[in-house]
């Protein structure tokens, strides 16, 4: 067919690594090996050099550089594992080289220590509750890890209520442990969600972008009604209005904002203003 | 078969492509709103749906899972309509558990599992081939090929981290010259077919399967064909994903 032809120069992306910066925000695929700042001299002929001549050519600056979801490092150089668009973000204090990540879409959740996370519980096995958070395996939550608990004072958790809680413990090779308290022994927003309300699952990107300090949906969205919002990061989300149609069409339109373009939403949003 | 020349003199077969020519291929992502993954290809007239699932715990019994690695499980299903007899049983025959164990030979190559010890991936993947005639369909390449570039898309649509993608394609052997990417007539015809599953940035073969007989001199240049074929399958493949991206991302607003 004609587009071998048209396609031939896109399949060399594959064939050579290229150099981690020029691809930021650009999609990346699986295959494709990434050279960090540092190996860029090291290449073939033809990649120009931009380092200045170096007076004690003995000693090589080396940068600390992060790899994030998607990356892995496979010898000297950065493998993408998964597909998305590269990211990078400059480090606080500078003698780091920063976080490299790919930016992907996706609907499963995988545990990460510190995430705040809504979870179902599911049983109750002596002092532990298993809470069921969306991953490959239920988190494991101490009857203690709530805010005022003590042996004498259990709090009042049953199969099947909701918990926003955070990872302590999250790695591939262990189960998956959370609390409701944060170091300093405060709830801080966490526990046992109340009654009423709807959870409803979305993909982990728009929680990501929901989440995002300006976001604009979640200002839309105060303004509409009054409303309470939790945001789980493996993808869940609940929300209470005052009536349930008004829960309902809050739910609608978060499910919904992932296919809709901006326009297209501030419409919805005049037209429900208005009614 | 006599009276059907499966390559002209001017290089021609049957459907009019050239001997290293693909058919025309057509994919998507992301077909199924309740799946992890999902994609859906389309090869020629060979149809291939692909749905993952993971990763997750351990179904069924326990004891089968691994301590460092994820499970990968594939199974494979054909539709009762998809082939020219309708079949009573689409699972648990015997094709289709060597074609469940191929892709999941397959997979287990290329997806990362060690970064999901005891958990579980599942890969349905069910052909639907468009019925062109009223031949009896043999087993074939065509649909192996077709259920593995649907199966790595829908992979890739799930998030599981992969270290390449794996592209197939079938090739065979017909008057001294090797042709790739057979279609059902050429499959029927009886000559040899090989199916290549390939991870095209380093050039490694996951799965290379043949069960007819081919002289050792000319298996090279088979071998050379289905690799060339699988190349291209990924220049397509890789531009779908592209679009696909581009568009998830645009909506999000990046």
């Amino acid at each position: 067919m004609a587009e071998r032809g048209l396609v031939a120069s896109e399949s060399l992306a594959g064939c050579r690594p290229r150099a981690a910066r020029t691809v930021l925000g650009q999609v990346v695929l699986p295959g494709e090996e990434l050279l960090l700042p540092e190996q860029e001299e090291t290449d073939g002929p033809g990649v120009a050099g931009e380092r200045p001549l170096r007076l004690n050519a003995g000693v090589r600056s080396r940068l600390r550089v992060v790899c994030g979801p998607g990356l892995r490092r496979c010898g000297d150089r950065l493998l993408v594992t998964k597909c998305g668009r590269l990211r990078h973000k400059e480090p606080g204090c500078g003698s780091s080289g920063g976080i490299y990540w790919v930016d992907s879409q996706q609907k499963r959740y995988v545990p990460v220590k510190g995430d705040h996370v809504i979870g179902i519980v599911t049983a109750k096995s002596g002092d532990i509750f298993k809470v069921d958070v969306g991953g490959s395996e239920p988190a494991s939550l101490s009857y203690l890890a709530f805010e005022g608990a003590t042996k004498r004072n259990r709090p009042n958790v049953q199969v099947g209520d909701l918990i926003y809680g955070q990872f302590v413990v999250a790695n591939k090779d262990m189960e998956p442990e959370m609390v409701c308290i944060d170091s300093c022994g405060r709830a801080n927003g966490m526990g046992v969600i109340g009654q009423d309300g709807l959870l409803f699952k979305v993909t982990l990107g728009l929680i990501r972008k929901l989440l995002a300090p300006d976001c604009e949906i979640i200002q839309e969205v105060g303004k509409l009604y009054p409303l309470e919002i939790v945001f789980g990061m493996n993808g869940r989300i609940w929300v209470k209005a005052k009536t349930i149609q008004q829960t309902l069409i809050l739910a609608n339109i978060l499910e919904a904002c992932e296919h809709m373009t901006a326009d297209q939403r501030k419409q919805i949003f005049a037209r429900l203003a208005e009614s | 078969m006599a009276g059907l020349e499966l390559l002209s003199d001017q290089g021609y077969r049957v459907d009019g492509r050239r001997a290293g020519e693909l058919r025309k291929i057509q994919a998507r992502m992301g077909v199924f709103a309740q799946a992890d993954g999902s994609a859906y290809i389309e090869q020629g007239n060979t149809k291939a749906l692909a749905v993952v699932y993971g990763p997750h715990e351990i179904r069924g019994s326990r004891s089968r899972a691994l301590p460092d690695r994820a499970l990968v499980n594939c199974q494979y299903s054909s539709a009762t309509f998809s082939t020219g007899e309708r079949k009573r049983r689409p699972h648990g025959d015997r094709k289709s558990c060597e074609m469940g164990l191929q892709l999941r030979q397959t997979f287990e190559a290329a997806i990362l599992t060690q970064l999901h010890p005891r958990s579980q991936i599942d890969i349905y993947v069910q052909p639907l081939r468009g019925v062109v005639s009223l031949q009896v369909l043999q087993a074939d390449g065509g649909t192996y090929a077709a259920c593995v570039n649907a199966a790595t898309l829908a992979v890739l649509d799930a998030g599981i981290p992969m270290r390449d993608f794996v592209c197939a394609c079938s090739a065979g052997f017909v008057d001294g010259t090797a042709l790739a990417d057979l279609s059902h007539v050429e499959e029927a015809a009886g000559g040899p077919q090989l199916a290549l599953a390939l991870l095209p940035a380093s050039g490694q073969i996951a799965l290379l399967e043949m069960d007819a007989r081919l002289h050792e001199d000319h298996l090279e240049w088979v071998l050379e064909a289905a690799a060339q074929a699988a190349r291209d399958v990924h220049t397509l493949l890789d531009r779908v994903v592209r679009q696909h991206v581009h568009e998830a991302s645009i909506l999000l607003g990046d």
